[in-house]
């Protein structure tokens, strides 16, 4: 096990680092740089345009070097720690971010607790009442969850709970407590936007779990261990969440790998469109501007969360469920 | 009870606005410093103004009102903020309303010759922090940054050359400064009256501490390690940006002064204590006390406009918001109004004359083609179905404000003639047709036209869409070609593109003072002719030179208008621009006079009821002067 691990952290280093690659090569396969859509954005408002500035800005962000040399700049520069400049606030991309973050992963997290407390429920209860009205039922609604588009959803509940409640458009919290110190008064505001993009993000991602829950627990449920069991007089409940229940819950257990990727990125439409303060539409908007370091860092760090979150995962599915170490075992 | 309070304050405020007007000379100390000044802070508001401050009168729809209030203000993205550089539109010369240039920041300027330009400034102006504005700011920025080596490697902003004469500067006092050049300059004064208008003034006093000429080595080594920069000119620049309004601590003449550091969604400008314009009962300006800028997606902006969430919004919005704002007016409690626009078109299309297909770029080249494509709009339909039918039909050209316009000029080969189109695409040549009733190029291809669309709005696509189903009736097959705003240029200026849709010109509303260069092939932004306006930009290095005899006598009016020594002369060189692009159609508007959406808080005064919003000329509201804009209530 030991060595398996080690192995598979080792494997890690040329994974991220062809990740590393394709992520500057695709950021920069747009015609131009940063500055031409800069020098673009300003006419188009008919502001003007210095030249002699944007020659000065293209040497001082580097942007006059050779590809190799700017990626190379760049990579040993996050090794560092320096995940680089952004261009577009004129900041380091570590300020750009920071500040979001944790907003970003209150959303989501609340997001992943609301999936589940929806889904499982309603998961076990589909699997267990196959075929019965309450099944169809509730999967029509996971359904219909799945198929609104998010946007639009996310369009309507904020004109109505402007409307109805007075809850400011987007965002989230009321204007006035951005860059407020914490109190009482600003965590009320917050939760008071924060349902919205909850039950937005949570009701797609509903509609998934409750199917595979569900598929997953049928499979269990017509199994011979699940018969004994019956035949030999437990109750119902415990029999269900001791064995069946237990050995249905692996993909859950696979699905930490893209869960913490997931955390810190947020759900970037729904984002964009409520204007939410997380990293989802940085990211959009740097990779449209080809804000390079800003769009580059931040993918490259959701990449390291993946590959970590995916070995996290397999170790954890290792240590729960002894017949994937087997498996493992004999490939040995 | 609050309410009534501020009432109660509201009142006394109009109370000693009252005593006021009694006695003009005297000035009342801002409310909003009070505390500030008693403190010992801030002096009294008679040290803050200059010795001859800046006075407004207010006549027609415009009154004098009262101090204080908070105005909230929405935008896009964090970079947006400068918008209140440009809103707040303090320039060392401005234009009024009717688009005269008068002295603003400076007490005069005197010009002689046309060519010599002497800048006075105001006594005991000061800047946002107090410290005296005189003409060492404009010496730092002409010795210090303009010609430093390492600032501007190629020399002072191209802007203050003509023909490549940079002008001499002398400084003669401290509150005098000159420039002159050898021949006359008439772009100087309107450079600095723009809405980006190039800054020949900065605050020395601060910016000396990160310049390599005044500190020491190890200071500067200091400073680029805390900045984290390259060197220290990134220290210095990034210090030193008047206009994006990024850094807090750099002092300001404008009226407002940004107090946030970014990044934040939430920007907090408060008004200057030192700011130069006092109205006539003695209040110092800007009335407001601060403004508030939250940052939200571009696309929700409609929305919480329309959820009362800005007290004066125009960005964002679009005429196809109209209707849903003027259905929450009330719930809002705000007015919508219709400001017009100063573009010479809003839309036009723009075919390519250097594009690299011979084949179609003869074709183009031809006035009779250009024509036939023109009167095969039926701009009216247009006008209708996505206007509202308030929209301008006609070419691109200077608006009816204009002192030079002609209706000719508008409706000239504008009106939906089909044909005549087919007629003129007949004398072409182009007879033969495929089976789909399009007409065949001389090689025997279909005459297939593809409009390059930046893809930003639906507009364009819809436009195109009713273009379409016209130009096939004329036997042209259109397409349109959506892409994003780099690609969309770069096709254009390589010639890859036949054809484009873009705004018009950006001045509609130009007077024979009025620089003719976008009507000259003189920048390779212009989409008719990227390359030889390429040439004329790079003085004949890149690109091509204009082979239409039409253009280059555009060229030579261009550098005639230049050299006129009288206004009628300049004014009969416009006239003769606009005429030959009357009969040229190097690009064929299609809408113009689209009206703007404006939300005003229904409290918030001297917003005029029309206006036109655009950036250059107008500022936005700059022209309108927001610092007297002013809350009859303040809220709660």
């Amino acid at each position: 096990m030991g060595s398996y691990v080690i192995r598979r952290i080792l494997t890690m280093i040329p994974t991220l680092l062809v990740i590393s690659m394709l992520v500057f090569v695709i950021i920069q396969l747009p015609p131009g740089d940063y500055l031409e859509s800069y020098i673009a954005e300003l006419q188009s408002q008919g502001e003007s345009v210095d030249e002699q500035k944007i020659a000065f800005l293209r040497e001082e962000y580097g942007l006059d070097k050779p590809i190799y040399e700017q990626y190379f700049h760049w990579v040993t520069g996050m090794l560092q720690g320096d995940f680089g400049y952004s261009f577009e606030y004129s900041l380091p991309v570590s300020e750009v971010v920071g500040d979001r973050l944790f907003l970003t992963i209150l959303i989501s997290l609340v997001t992943i607790v609301f999936t589940w407390m929806i889904a499982f429920p309603i998961g076990i209860y589909s699997a267990t009442h196959q075929y019965s009205w309450g099944d169809y039922g509730l999967s029509f609604l996971g359904f219909l969850g799945l198929a609104t588009p998010n946007f639009l959803l996310a369009l309507i509940m904020l004109y109505f709970a402007n409307v109805y409640f007075g809850t400011s458009i987007g965002g989230l919290m009321a204007p006035e407590y951005i860059d407020a110190p914490w109190s009482f008064d600003k965590l009320v505001s917050v939760l008071e936007h924060l349902w919205i993009p909850v039950v937005v993000i949570g009701t797609s991602g509903t509609a998934g779990m409750i199917r595979r829950l569900r598929a997953n627990l049928l499979d269990e449920l017509q199994k011979q261990y699940v018969v004994t069991g019956r035949a030999k007089g437990l109750p119902p409940g415990k029999l269900l969440r001791k064995y069946p229940l237990r050995v249905s819950l692996n993909f859950f257990v696979a699905d930490i790998g893209n869960l913490l990727p997931q955390v810190i990125s947020g759900a970037e439409i729904v984002a964009v469109v409520m204007s939410l303060p997380t990293t989802g539409p940085i990211l959009l908007s740097a990779l449209q501007s080809q804000d390079m370091y800003l769009a580059g860092s931040f993918l490259m760090f959701l990449a390291v969360l993946t590959v970590v979150g995916v070995l996290v995962s397999d170790l954890a599915l290792a240590v729960l469920d002894p017949r994937i170490r087997l498996q493992g075992g004999l490939e040995k | 009870m609050i309410r009534s309070l501020l009432k109660l304050v509201s009142l006394s405020l109009l109370f000693s606005q009252l005593i006021s007007t009694v006695n003009a000379s005297d000035l009342i100390e801002t409310e909003f410093l009070i505390d500030k000044v008693s403190s010992g802070e801030l002096p009294p508001v008679i040290d803050r103004l200059p010795e001859q401050p800046k006075i407004v009168s207010f006549s027609g729809e415009f009154e004098a009102g009262q101090q204080g209030g908070q105005l909230r203000l929405l935008m896009g993205k964090q970079k947006d903020i400068r918008q209140i550089t440009i809103y707040g539109y303090a320039r060392l010369v401005g234009y009024t309303p009717d688009l005269s240039l008068e002295a603003d920041i400076l007490e005069s300027v005197d010009i002689e010759e046309g060519r010599i330009f002497t800048l006075h400034i105001r006594k005991g102006h000061k800047w946002s922090d107090g410290h005296p504005f005189t003409s060492e700011d404009f010496r730092y920025y002409w010795e210090d940054i303009a010609n430093d080596p390492d600032i501007s490697k190629g020399g002072p902003n191209k802007k203050l050359s003509i023909d490549g004469e940079l002008p001499v500067v002398e400084f003669i006092d401290e509150l005098t400064v000159r420039y002159s050049w050898s021949q006359p300059n008439p772009f100087f004064l309107p450079a600095l009256a723009g809405a980006s208008p190039i800054y020949i003034y900065k605050p020395a006093h601060y910016l000396r501490q990160f310049h390599k000429r005044y500190q020491t080595k190890e200071r500067i080594a200091e400073l680029i390690d805390h900045y984290k920069s390259r060197n220290w000119v990134g220290v210095h620049v990034n210090r030193d940006r008047p206009y994006k309004a990024t850094n807090p601590d750099l002092p300001t003449l404008q009226p407002w002064v940004n107090t946030t550091y970014p990044p934040s969604e939430r920007f907090i400008f408060e008004r200057n204590p030192f700011y130069y314009r006092q109205d006539s009962n003695g209040l110092q300006l800007p009335y407001i006390d601060s403004l508030v800028v939250n940052i939200a997606s571009g696309k929700l902006i409609p929305a919480k406009t329309g959820a009362n969430e800005s007290d004066l919004q125009a960005r964002y919005l679009r005429m196809d918001n109209y209707t849903f704002l003027k259905q929450a007016e009330k719930r809002g409690h705000f007015n919508v109004r219709l400001w017009s626009t100063a573009k010479g078109a809003n839309t036009a299309l723009f075919p390519n004359l250097n594009t690299k297909d011979p084949v179609m770029r003869s074709l183009l080249q031809d006035v009779r083609f250009r024509k036939a494509m023109s009167l095969a709009i039926h701009r009216h339909e247009i006008n209708q179905v996505i206007y509202f039918g308030m929209a301008l039909e006609g070419n691109n050209t200077v608006l009816p404000g204009s002192p030079l316009y002609k209706p000719d000029y508008q409706t000239s080969s504008a009106g939906f003639d089909l044909a005549q189109a087919n007629e003129l695409l007949d004398e072409l040549g182009l007879v033969n047709r495929d089976d789909r009733g399009v007409r065949l190029l001389s090689d025997g291809r279909p005459l297939e036209i593809l409009i390059q669309t930046a893809g930003e709005s639906t507009e364009d696509t819809d436009i195109l869409e009713l273009v379409h189903d016209n130009w096939l009736k004329a036997g042209i097959k259109l397409y349109s070609i959506p892409s994003t705003r780099e690609v969309f240029r770069n096709r254009i200026f390589s010639g890859d593109a036949m054809m484009s849709i873009w705004s018009g010109m950006a001045n509609g509303l130009p007077n024979a003072d009025s620089n003719p260069a976008p009507l000259a092939a003189t920048s390779r932004y212009q989409y008719q002719w990227p390359q030889w306006g390429q040439y004329f930009e790079t003085s004949g290095k890149g690109g091509h030179k204009p082979e239409i005899k039409e253009v280059n006598q555009l060229m030579q009016l261009n550098h005639d208008w230049r050299m006129a020594s009288d206004k009628s002369e300049r004014e009969k060189i416009w006239h003769d621009m606009l005429e030959i692009h009357r009969q040229q159609m190097f690009s064929i508007g299609v809408i113009a006079g689209v009206k703007h959406p404006l939300v005003v808080n229904q409290f918030l005064h001297n917003v005029p009821m029309t206006g036109f919003y655009d950036i250059e000329p107008g500022a936005y509201f700059g022209i309108y002067k927001p610092d007297t804009f002013w809350f009859s209530e303040v809220r709660r």
